[in-house]
């Protein structure tokens, strides 16, 4: 699903150049889920950005379902991301002015879904995810944990092949934590491909394989059993 | 603690500096245009009262009544002064003037046209026109002295003595000089370049002797405690008991209303007249700095949330609430000063352009009161209007909402006010804009008017020296030239006929009616000159002499006479003369351009006439024909410099007011809509800055860029379309009065609303679809990066 090669991003600002990604290659299967681990600063939510098509690369050729999108313009991006793609950050990133539903609502509105068939699949996966009782309360009104639920349930309501996690748990307690994981790993065995990134050992072991990075190159894959 | 707000106050201007921009631009332009209307304003207010006996003086009016209607003159009847100085002893000084007139003066060899005034000798010692030379005592006695001004002196004279220098007055009678007094100020509503003695006005107008002729002004100065009341209660039956045939009822009326007050309604002040226009003006000034002041108001609640954390650690630290108020307040004061130093150089700037518009001229002067007392109230005003609300507001914030990052829940009190205050200013501005198309589409429709006469391509001429005898000399060379279509002779100008007596009769009228019929004196030529249409009988003879006793009259009145044939007809007047109607003009529109013609009759009577009016031949270069009437003219009347006018030019000159009242409409317009914008710009800066998040957030679940600049500017248009909605009712409702006063005029019609409300949406959309689009583009990574 994913093939990259050679991957470049450098960012420039008035004093330093950082290179962020240093000519990274990385393969990622349909129906795999993956770990992305390393120490801060060594270019892991880059690398998420630009998997996610929020960002593009300086160099170097990604694949996405055998495209070569490393040079697509905005426009094809989003097309291409709002029916593919799901995200999930450690800051929830909900949107305070909008009610639980709403979020969720948010990406089906996007892609143009009729209202009726919005309704039925946002209180599917407000279902699944067990927040539906909160359907009306704000993000405010929620804890961290339940954020997390109102998040994944967003990045999931439009059927994504891809869902990319950044640091899920990081602002979650443990218990809070292992529900969201198990949330993913539900995602996962029902076909939802997963790369996320994470700093905690723990919560790596859900997944299939653990790509290791540092100074923006993968330096270790490890195959879980 | 002061130190440490002013540093707070500074970085914030130097951190937001666009918006710090954005904020005074918008209260400079508010508080400079404020000022200038209250420098006009203050103009207006100020106007004769540097006379001492500003209380004490009066104006004497008169009210006739005709038919159960009352109208209000200020002509008096000549012997009205000399009589009310002897028997009403309230009466402490009495002057009686004529109209002013403008006479050709030369001194070796300068000639220069003056304006001036005949008086009474008392005239200068009622007003206090300062007399710079000579002995007031003598003033004024002696039928062939002058007193003239010191700016008329020094264009005859220079830096010479003007006193007991002799001035040739229409080239033939000699005048001394016997004094100089100061050029009257520009709020002097008495206007004068020289004074000569009354006697010679009179002895040229014998009619003056009677009590039933009014023809001229004359004024009074009460004494100390006089009670003009008591003067009035005299005044009421003081000329009917002189002469039991007039029906005049004189009264006085007072110098502070001159201006401001002048006008009446069936006899009797209305308390309206310009007073009108100052308030509406201040109205509008004060209009204005609201707006400027909203703009303020709502950047400062608007960029709170990046405030509510300082707010928030201080009030941690131990501040309390007042220490904010005072904080915020502080802030407000400085921006405001700041502004105004602004505004008072964009007032010092735009001043010159200003007075042209308004025709004044006032100077950017530190003596007066609006200067020096109105910069720094307009900022202290501007400083508490514009950071109360504010600095009441952020200073509420409670420090653990702060921190926990709560914001203001859509729909709470402040954004609600906010918006409220949008739409105040956009009620304003869509108002401005209707007015002024309103107000322009009805000076087009008065000025397109079908007149019932040409008035283009007609030259007036003033009649001088020698002309009236020559004219058919004059109108000979004239038609020679070949560019002259025609000429003739009148006594008024058609627009401002104002001639008219009610003592005609004819037979079959109800004695009991009296009827006000409007005069006019012309020559054989004037209605085929004027191109105006017969609609019965026969245009006047070429030889004057044959209709000395015969009229014409227009429709109007040949209807009241309501016979089916009125050609013939005898009409009588007071005097014995007894004249037959020899045609009918069809109806044309002269005085007042907004109404229906009212009765008039034209008499044949060449030798009674002021002006000389030439048409030229349509389609001819104009300078070369206007050369070439002066030639002739120049042959004539050679000792006066040519003077004329275009009879169009006199037409558009009576629309004075109505442009002036558009030109300010669409400066107010055009001021507003930009103020208001300036502050849409700021805000939806700040909901674009605020919303990042949310933008970048909404972009990465798959939203387009047209999707995000519709989100952004959807909330601001809805703003804008309810302001219009409520801005209709209230400006069809306002124009609708103004137009009022028009009797003919314009149906006000929903296009103009359409357009009006269409326009300022189209704007408020440029405005804040530059900052929708900024914020849509940009890259989600970053927006969400900043959290
Ligand atoms: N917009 C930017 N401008 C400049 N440098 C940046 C920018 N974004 C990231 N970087 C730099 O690129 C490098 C990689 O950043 P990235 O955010 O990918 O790290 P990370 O591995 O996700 O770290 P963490 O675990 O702390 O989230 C860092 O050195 C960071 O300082
Ligand atoms: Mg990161």
């Amino acid at each position: 699903m994913i093939k990259i090669k050679d991957l470049e991003k450098i960012y420039r600002t008035e004093e330093v150049e950082t290179v962020a990604l240093n000519k990274l290659s990385l393969e990622v299967k349909e129906g795999e889920f993956v770990a992305v681990m390393g120490p801060s600063g060594c270019g892991k939510s880059t690398l998420l950005n630009i998997l996610g098509l929020l960002d593009d690369p300086d160099g170097g050729s990604f694949m996405f379902n055998n495209i070569e999108v490393a040079h697509f313009n905005e426009r094809k991006r989003a097309d291409l991301r709002k029916h593919n793609i799901g995200f999930v950050f450690q800051s929830f990133n909900l949107i305070d002015e909008l009610t639980v539903f709403e979020n969720v609502e948010l990406p089906l509105i996007y892609t143009g879904v009729k209202s009726a068939e919005r309704k039925k699949r946002v209180e599917e996966v407000l279902d699944k995810m067990q927040i539906m009782h909160r359907r009306n309360h704000y993000p405010q009104q929620l804890s961290g944990g339940q954020q997390q639920r109102v998040a994944v349930a967003r990045a999931v309501v439009n059927r994504p092949k891809l869902i990319l996690a950044d640091e899920p748990t990081g602002n979650l307690d443990s218990s809070n934590g292992n529900e969201v994981m198990q949330l993913l790993t539900d995602l996962n065995e029902q076909g939802t491909t997963i790369v996320m990134v994470t700093h905690s050992e723990h919560d790596a072991r859900y997944s299939h394989r653990i790509i290791r990075m540092l100074d923006g190159q993968t330096v270790l894959e490890n195959i879980m059993v | 603690m002061i130190k440490n707000y002013l540093k707070i106050a500074w970085r914030n201007l130097k951190r937001n500096k666009g918006y710090a921009l954005l904020n005074m631009a918008g209260l400079a332009m508010g508080m400079a245009s404020a000022l200038l209307i209250l420098l006009w304003v203050n103009d207006e207010l100020a106007y004769d009262k540097f006379h001492a006996n500003y209380d004490r003086l009066y104006q004497f009016y008169e009210n006739q009544t005709y038919d159960g209607k009352t109208f209000t003159f200020a002509a008096m009847p000549g012997p009205f002064a000399p009589a009310a100085k002897q028997e009403i002893p309230e009466i402490e000084y009495i002057t009686r003037t004529d109209w002013g007139t403008r006479h050709h003066f030369s001194f070796g060899d300068k000639n220069i046209y003056e304006w001036g005034l005949f008086a009474d000798p008392d005239f200068l010692k009622m007003f206090s026109f300062k007399v710079l030379k000579g002995d007031t005592s003598k003033f004024l006695k002696d039928p062939t002295s002058l007193v003239i001004t010191d700016k008329m002196a020094e264009r005859f004279f220079g830096k010479d003595d003007p006193i007991g220098k002799t001035l040739k007055v229409n080239s033939d009678r000699l005048f001394t000089v016997m004094g100089v007094v100061q050029q009257p100020p520009v709020n002097s509503t008495i206007e004068f370049s020289w004074l000569a003695s009354f006697k010679i006005y009179e002895g040229r107008n014998q009619w003056l002797r009677n009590w039933g002729n009014n023809g001229i002004q004359t004024y009074a100065q009460l004494h100390e405690n006089a009670d003009p009341v008591a003067v009035n209660r005299k005044l009421k039956d003081f000329i009917s008991n002189k002469d039991s045939s007039t029906i005049a009822k004189p009264f006085l009326f007072g110098m502070k209303d001159w201006r401001l007050r002048s006008e009446f309604e069936d006899g009797k002040q209305t308390g309206g007249g310009r007073i009108e226009h100052v308030r509406l003006f201040s109205v509008i000034a004060l209009l204005i700095i609201i707006i400027a002041c909203i703009n303020f108001m709502n950047l400062a609640t608007a960029r709170s949330e990046q405030r509510a954390r300082e707010v928030g650690v201080r009030k941690v630290m131990g501040a309390d609430r007042f220490s904010l108020v005072r904080q915020f307040f502080g802030e407000s004061m400085v921006m405001s000063f700041a502004a105004v130093i602004l505004a008072g150089f964009i007032v010092w700037l735009a001043l010159p352009g200003f007075n042209k518009l308004v025709e004044k001229t006032i100077e950017f002067d530190f003596s007066n009161p609006v200067i020096w007392a109105g910069l720094p109230g307009i900022a202290i005003l501007c400083g508490v209007l514009a950071g109360s609300y504010p600095s009441l507001y952020l200073s509420s914030f409670n420090p653990i909402t702060v921190f926990r990052g709560m914001r203001a829940p859509r729909g709470s009190a402040v954004s609600v006010i906010r918006k409220g205050l949008v739409v105040v200013q956009f009620v304003i501005s869509i108002g401005f804009i209707i007015s002024t198309v309103v107000i322009y589409n009805q000076i087009k429709h008065v000025m397109n008017r079908q007149l019932g006469y040409s008035k283009d391509n007609v030259m007036i001429i003033p009649l001088r020296g020698g002309m009236n005898e020559h004219f058919t000399a004059i109108r000979n060379d004239l038609l020679a030239t070949g560019v002259v279509d025609n000429a003739a002779k009148s006594n008024s100008r058609v627009i401002s006929l104002n001639s008219s007596s009610g003592d005609f009769r004819w037979n079959g009228k109800d004695p009991s009616k009296q009827l006000l019929i409007t005069l006019e004196w012309v020559s054989p030529e004037y209605i085929s000159t004027m191109r105006m249409q017969l609609a019965a009988g026969r245009d006047f003879y070429p030889d004057a002499t044959r209709d000395s006793s015969n009229v014409i009259i227009n429709e109007t009145l040949a209807r009241i006479i309501g016979k089916p044939n009125v050609v013939g007809e005898k009409l009588y007047r007071e005097s014995g003369e007894e004249l037959t109607v020899v045609g009918v003009v069809k109806d044309f529109v002269y005085g007042n351009l907004y109404k229906e013609p009212e009765p008039l009759v034209l008499f044949c009577q060449p030798s009674a006439v002021n002006s000389l009016l030439v048409r030229l031949k349509d389609g001819q270069d104009v300078p070369k024909s206007t050369a070439a009437v002066e030639s002739v003219i120049k042959k004539h009347a050679p000792a006066y410099p040519f003077e004329f006018r275009f009879m169009d030019e006199d037409f558009n000159n009576r629309f004075k007011t109505e442009m002036l009242t558009r030109e300010l409409s669409k400066w107010f317009a055009i001021l507003t809509i930009i103020i208001s914008c300036l502050g849409l710009f700021g805000l939806a800066a700040y909901t674009a800055e605020r919303r990042t998040r949310e933008i970048g957030i909404r972009k990465v679940l798959g939203a387009s860029v047209t999707n995000m600049v519709v989100l952004l500017s959807k909330d601001f248009l809805q703003l804008v379309a309810l302001a219009s909605i409520l801005a209709f009712p209230l400006s069809y409702w306002l124009m609708h009065n103004w137009l009022d006063d028009y009797a003919y005029r314009i149906n006000i019609e929903w296009w103009v609303f359409v357009l009006a409300g269409g326009l300022a949406m189209l704007i408020a959309l440029l405005t804040v679809s530059f900052q929708a689009i900024k914020a849509a583009l940009m890259n989600p990574v970053k927006s969400l990066r900043t959290e």
